[in-house]
């Protein structure tokens, strides 16, 4: 399966790597996800970065460990990355890991994030795939949206109060 | 790569423990594990083998709290430290923002301890990151031992960045906490001066021309090990704790002023710890080459039309024509 977004330019990369997502951008992305869930009958999606933190969820995932599985997600996939590397393609962009009960499914999404769909026998693979091959290329499309938006806008800023209130929570935390 | 969501109102930022093999990283993470407050502190997984050397990685997530509205999460990450191990131990590398070397204080580990440093700064490198920009301190472990180096002969053979360094006793916890929060003070300081923030309203209006106007605008100066450890240094360590060296970037006399970092003026505030990047727009020059061929295309229509008219009020003048 081909990456959502298919080839980033290198200004779009650029862009991407500051790593920031705004409210709106978020809404679009829960949307997108809320419409795949229904139409592929799968129980939950989250939308995971390369570094292993999550970018939004939605489905059931109440009783998941939100920040391990998404580190062991990142770290996982990077790992077939270098497989993939070693066989001389570039990267594998989807991968498929099948349990007894539950089984997961990754696509890449653009070049910084993984659909991460968690589903059971309430639906079948074949439904997953399709439904996610579609998913994929729609939030590439967001993806590229917002990106150019962003860079026009600058987007909402980080309090001026955050580096202060962060040394005193560190004192808090540490001492 | 600090990940912000202003939707989840989240801050998240990953903290990688480096180091030989055997030299403390995953007893550090595990101190951590035991000793952070319950509510900040979620699972400690760990990709090990049986005989519990680390496989791939250990990770455990520490919740800083809500600040300034964001809750901030500190995401822990140890590697492998054998020497084949590189692979994995790269790809845990992906998107750090912070690294905690972790170096054995036994004289016969000095060579580990600089090879292993030396695979930081290649791996880093190999990510685009100069390892003298990203906020990364140096713990020495292991300073219980009977034969251990002296801080300033470990200092004099490893700390080429002139970075904090911190004496520690990881299984016993002691020098843990503080070197974890030196390097989570300089992450969050990243943060925080992160371009986006110190843009002026001037530079945002600068942000909408064409690329070639901009990209001086957001370039920023490279932040070197020296000016963080400035700046770190102004504290005083806590009487009783472990002590962090004020150490000096080497070859550099005691008294002697610091070396400013490479592109920072002398005198001028202290760089961002991130460089911006900034490549010209690809799409820059098809848009103004576009609006250019318009433009002619538009005044060659107008002089096509006038040329016409003129003939037509020539003809209508000279019926005889």
């Amino acid at each position: 399966m081909k990456s959502g977004g298919g080839k980033m330019s290198a200004n779009e990369k650029l862009r991407f790597d500051r790593m920031q997502f705004y409210k709106e951008d978020i809404e679009k992305i829960d949307r997108i996800l809320s419409e795949f869930l229904r139409l592929s009958g799968a129980k939950a999606a989250l939308l995971i970065d390369k570094e292993g933190h999550m970018v939004t969820k939605r489905g059931e995932v109440r009783t998941i460990d939100m920040d391990t599985i998404s580190a062991l997600v990142a770290g996982s996939f990077a790992a077939t990355k270098e497989i993939a590397r070693l066989l001389g393609e570039e990267e594998f962009t989807a991968l498929f890991h099948q349990g007894a009960r539950d089984n997961i499914q990754l696509s890449l999404v653009g070049d910084r994030t993984l659909l991460t769909i968690l589903f059971d026998d309430r639906t079948t693979v074949g439904m997953v795939r399709l439904y996610a091959g579609e998913t994929a290329k729609k939030l590439g499309d967001v993806y590229a949206e917002c990106l150019i938006k962003n860079e026009e806008d600058g987007g909402p800023e980080l309090d001026q109060a955050y580096g202060d209130s962060a040394k005193a929570q560190l004192d808090s935390l540490f001492d | 790569m600090v990940q912000i969501n202003f939707a989840l109102k989240e801050v998240n930022c990953k903290i990688v423990f480096y180091g030989p093999g055997m030299s403390g990283k995953t007893t550090n993470l595990e101190i951590v594990h035991q000793k952070a407050p319950e509510s900040n502190k979620g699972t400690l997984t760990s990709i090990s083998t049986d005989g519990d050397r680390t496989l791939f990685f250990d990770f455990m997530p520490l919740d800083l709290g809500t600040v300034a509205g964001m809750r901030t999460k500190f995401q822990l990450y140890t590697v492998p430290g054998q020497v084949y191990y590189n692979s994995t131990r790269k790809l845990v590398l992906q998107g750090v923002d912070g690294v905690i070397f972790v170096a054995d204080s036994d004289p016969d580990k000095l060579s580990e301890n600089i090879e292993s440093y030396d695979n930081l700064i290649e791996n880093l490198a190999e990510y685009g990151k100069d390892a003298r920009e990203l906020p990364h301190v140096i713990q020495y472990n292991k300073r219980d031992l009977p034969n251990a180096m002296t801080v300033e002969d470990l200092d004099k053979a490893m700390n080429k960045f002139g970075v904090p360094t911190f004496e520690a006793v990881a299984h016993t916890g002691e020098g843990v906490f503080p070197t974890l929060k030196t390097l989570a003070g300089m992450v969050l300081e990243s943060i925080d001066r992160m371009d986006h923030r110190r843009k002026s309203p001037a530079q945002k209006e600068a942000a909408r021309t064409p690329e070639p106007q901009r990209a001086p605008a957001v370039r920023r100066p490279a932040q070197s090990g020296a000016a963080q450890r400035q700046r770190q240094g102004q504290g005083k360590p806590k009487q009783g704790g472990p002590r962090r060296r004020a150490a000096r970037p080497k070859g550099q006399k005691k008294g002697q002023q610091p070396r400013r970092g490479r592109g920072t003026p002398s005198g001028s505030r202290p760089a961002l710890a991130r460089q911006r990047r900034v490549a010209p727009r690809e799409d820059a020059p098809l848009r103004r080459g576009n609006g250019g061929g318009m433009n002619l295309l538009i005044f060659l229509v107008v002089l096509l039309a006038a040329g016409i008219a003129g003939v037509v009020y020539f003809i209508m003048n000279n019926p005889e024509l």
